[in-house]
């Protein structure tokens, strides 16, 4: 047998304007936990989607357990051998634990399902990782963790010999982690490799054999976890990429537009920040940190369980995007294509959208006033488009985005949350994108950036909060930001109290 | 100048020159068919279909369903000519009757939106209660006794030399038209079919907007109801089964799509045409209604199958 059960030459990726991966060689051992790390968009999520086929590769060539791998369909990919833990796990919450395990391979007579044997090996296997969990339970009343094993279970039931896992750690408690760890222990002896994928170098450093740091598309470098430290690991991922884009601007720093105490929901602990005129502030974490969850509370799409809200000085509360929006906070969703616009109607009435009030007399629309609107925010954000109305489904993912911000300035709020601004754009948008952000700053408006995206934090925001688990951990001034330091403080993973945290 | 045809201008052209091929059809297979006398008939039996359908077409541009209309009009035309009866004053048990369709909309619209039930069930319940109300409020007989003569006058008659019914069509046509391209309420309905997720992010209050867009039906709905009961001269609790399915069959042959986000009053009324047009020519030619009622299935099915791919070839 071939001492490694996957190699891949010379790799690539181009979507329309954009690489996504630039020739990744790269090899995997037998029976190792081998860990890809990078930042967002780093290129680790098309690398998995190319292995298990749910995207083509442009070029390059995959050998595993030495011969092609070229699947046309997932499908193909698992029987083969290659199955993955995805974020989204695929079990039906209606069945039970036993239905789920059999589910497709039901024994059975003419089509009605017989008593499945109790020998099995998925049933064997299920006992072995998780003997509390008893077989007749219905999933939905699982926990995360617990529906994971399920997955793995019924994986490597079924003879994968490489399991690629996903970020498998970012929604699990700390008890569910360490069954997580002693169960990727056990699959190596049993001859099962594992890729796994995290931000949390913690976890990297429990349980992985060797690590490969991707960046911007490519392989940086391939090493044993042994030989290596945290410290050097953060400086391979975020390499020379440093905060020289940044101008320091000047921030009154006495005119606070809002303000937040002790802000608790389901997910938050205790969030408080404030926010000044003219200000780009940005919270930064990881996936799961809680970025999206403080934004939703301040747009009022989450329950508020406690704390309060300000703006100038006067206490909020909101049921309805409506409420924060007629109160001057509008909120840029973070997904463009389900949340920010509608795919079925033109560029004009998707920027309009937002207020249509100043475009219309007793409730009847001027259309012309309208068009001439749309089309300066067109012009003024630099939107290609043959005409105002062309579909928004047949934009670039960078121009859908600028329609999304141009909506959200139509709505006149002087507070302006953005989550992720730029995901998914090329970089050309995204250098556009964050010129409009700093112009809009200038002019008075104050800004919030959420976003997982090292660059984008440190290339705009004056002032920034680190977050993680639903927490703020330390706020700082971008000039005096140490890039090492915060991604020492972002990449923890839940389960070790850093030691800052004390300050 | 090269002119762009949109794909919603071109589906539109479609579904006219399906109904232009049907005229010309029917005109040649019976001779009575091309007469004013015969399109006049033609045009009473729409209209109803055709004034509820103003409001029904918005709604389901929004992505909601309304089944309950049928018994709404059964129930509101009865209650018109009871409130004669009990010597209420026409004019007056016009307006209550309408009042009592806009509440049954109302509820409707309060059950979709604050008790989330899905719109079909919440309005399928409506559908039972309100025509089970109409026959215990009638004890099932028919009211045709002491209605005075002025009673069939929104039904029957005419204004100079135009059908009163005529008129009060055109007009709602006419509002309803507006409201859809013309007003935030139109642009709002749009949205929240087209991405529900997205108008609430856009900071449309989507649940008020739904339940006026139910009160509006509700209030259609039993205005038609009293304009039915006038034209029959006659209040009957079980006049209007089947008349939901009517309006909705004439909603989507007009391009209105069962997820929402598409459709057009213009579209609906053009489908209420076709299905008018083709019961009236296959009553001249004879045919008995039993057939008929297979041939509106199979005319539903395929125009819709032919919209689809009229769709993927513009998108494509």
């Amino acid at each position: 047998m071939e001492e490694n059960i996957l190699e891949v030459r010379q790799l690539s990726k181009n979507y329309p304007g954009v690489t996504a991966l630039k020739n990744i060689n790269l090899d995997i051992r037998r029976n190792t936990v081998h860990c890809i790390v990078g930042e967002n968009g780093a290129g680790k999520s098309t690398f998995i989607k190319i292995l298990t086929c749910a995207e083509t590769r442009s070029s390059g060539e995959i050998f595993f357990n030495g011969k092609e791998f070229k699947p046309r369909s997932i499908r193909e990919a698992m029987d083969l051998g290659i199955s993955t833990l995805f974020q989204e796990l695929n079990v039906v919450n209606q069945l039970t634990v036993e239905e789920n395990l059999i589910l497709g391979r039901e024994p059975n007579r003419y089509g009605v399902i017989q008593k499945s044997d109790p020998n099995e090996r998925v049933f064997q296997l299920m006992k072995e990782f998780a003997p509390d969990i008893p077989l007749n339970k219905k999933v939905r009343l699982l926990s995360f963790a617990e529906k994971q094993i399920i997955e793995i279970v019924k994986a490597i039931a079924v003879d994968a010999s490489l399991l690629i896992m996903d970020e498998p750690t970012a929604a699990v408690s700390e008890n569910e982690t360490k069954r997580l760890f002693a169960i990727i222990h056990s699959l190596k002896k049993k001859n099962i490799t594992v890729i796994y994928i995290s931000h949390i170098l913690d976890d990297i450093f429990t349980i992985g054999d060797v690590v490969t740091v991707f960046r911007d598309g490519e392989v940086v470098g391939t090493k044993n976890v042994a030989d290596i430290d945290r410290d050097k690991l953060i400086q391979m991922m975020i390499g020379k990429v440093t905060v020289d884009k940044y101008v320091p601007r000047p921030v009154d720093y006495q005119e606070k537009v809002l303000e937040v105490n002790n802000l608790t929901t389901n997910k938050l602990k205790k969030v408080g920040f404030s926010l000044y005129k003219g200000e780009i502030l940005g919270f930064y974490g990881l996936r799961g940190a809680g970025k999206t969850e403080i934004a939703l509370a301040l747009f009022g799409l989450d329950r508020i369980l406690n704390g309060d809200i300000q703006i100038e000085g006067k206490r909020v509360l909101f049921d309805l995007p409506q409420d924060a929006m007629l109160n001057g906070i509008s909120m840029i969703p973070e997904e463009r294509l389900t949340e920010g616009l509608i795919m079925k109607l033109p560029v004009r009435p998707n920027i309009s959208i937002t207020n249509l009030k100043v475009l219309s007399h007793l409730g009847v629309i001027h259309s012309q006033e309208e068009r001439k609107v749309v089309k300066s925010y067109v012009e003024a954000m630099n939107i290609k488009v043959k005409h105002i109305e062309q579909k928004v489904a047949t934009l670039s993912g960078g121009n859908q985005q600028k329609v999304v911000v141009s909506k959200y300035l139509h709505a006149g709020s002087n507070i302006l949350l953005m989550d992720e601004p730029t995901r998914g754009v090329d970089i050309g948008a995204k250098e556009e994108i964050h010129r409009i952000i700093r112009n809009l700053a200038e002019k008075g408006k104050s800004i919030i950036i959420f976003s997982s995206e090292y660059p984008e934090i440190f290339n705009l925001c004056d002032r920034i909060y680190l977050l993680r688990d639903g927490q703020i951990i330390k706020e700082v001034m971008n000039q005096e930001a140490n890039p090492e330091e915060i991604l020492h403080i972002i990449t923890r993973g839940k389960r070790i109290n850093y030691e800052n945290q004390a300050e | 100048m090269k002119i762009k045809l949109s794909s919603s201008f071109l589906q539109k052209m479609v579904i006219v020159g399906v109904l232009l091929l049907i005229v010309i059809v029917l005109s040649f297979l019976s001779k009575s068919f091309l007469t004013l006398t015969n399109f006049n008939n033609v045009i009473r039996q729409v209209a109803f279909v055709v004034i509820t359908g103003c409001a029904v077409t918005p709604l389901m541009i929004s992505g909601n369903f309304d089944l309950s209309i049928g018994s709404v009009l059964g129930l509101t035309g009865m209650l018109s000519a009871l409130f004669v009866t009990l010597s209420i004053p026409l004019w007056f048990s016009i307006i209550l009757s309408t009042v009592v369709g806009s509440a049954i909309g109302l509820l409707n619209g309060l059950m979709v939106v604050k008790l989330r039930i899905p719109s079909i069930i919440a309005t399928l319940g409506t559908m039972y209660a309100a025509r089970g109300l109409a026959l215990v409020i009638s004890g099932g007989n028919s009211i045709h006794m002491g209605l005075g003569k002025n009673f069939t006058l929104l039904g029957r008659g005419y204004l100079g030399r135009i059908p009163i019914i005529f008129i009060i069509m055109f007009l709602t046509i006419f509002i309803f038209y507006f409201i859809e391209s013309k007003t935030i309420l139109g642009r709002y309905t749009y949205a929240i079919g087209g991405n529900k997720r997205t108008a609430l992010l856009s900071g449309i209050n989507v649940g008020s907007i739904i339940i006026l867009l139910y009160f509006l039906v509700g209030t259609l709905t039993g205005f038609s109801g009293t304009l039915m009961a006038s034209r029959l001269g006659v209040g009957q609790a079980m006049v209007g089964s089947g008349f939901e399915f009517d309006v909705i069959v004439a909603v989507v042959l007009g391009g209105t799509s069962i997820e929402g986000g598409e459709g057009s009053i213009f579209g609906m009324l053009i489908g209420a045409f076709i299905v008018g047009f083709i019961a009236n020519g296959l009553n001249l030619m004879g045919i008995h209604s039993f057939y008929q009622s297979i041939v509106k299935g199979i005319v539903l099915v395929g125009a819709v199958l032919l919209d689809q791919k009229l769709k993927g070839r513009i998108a494509d």
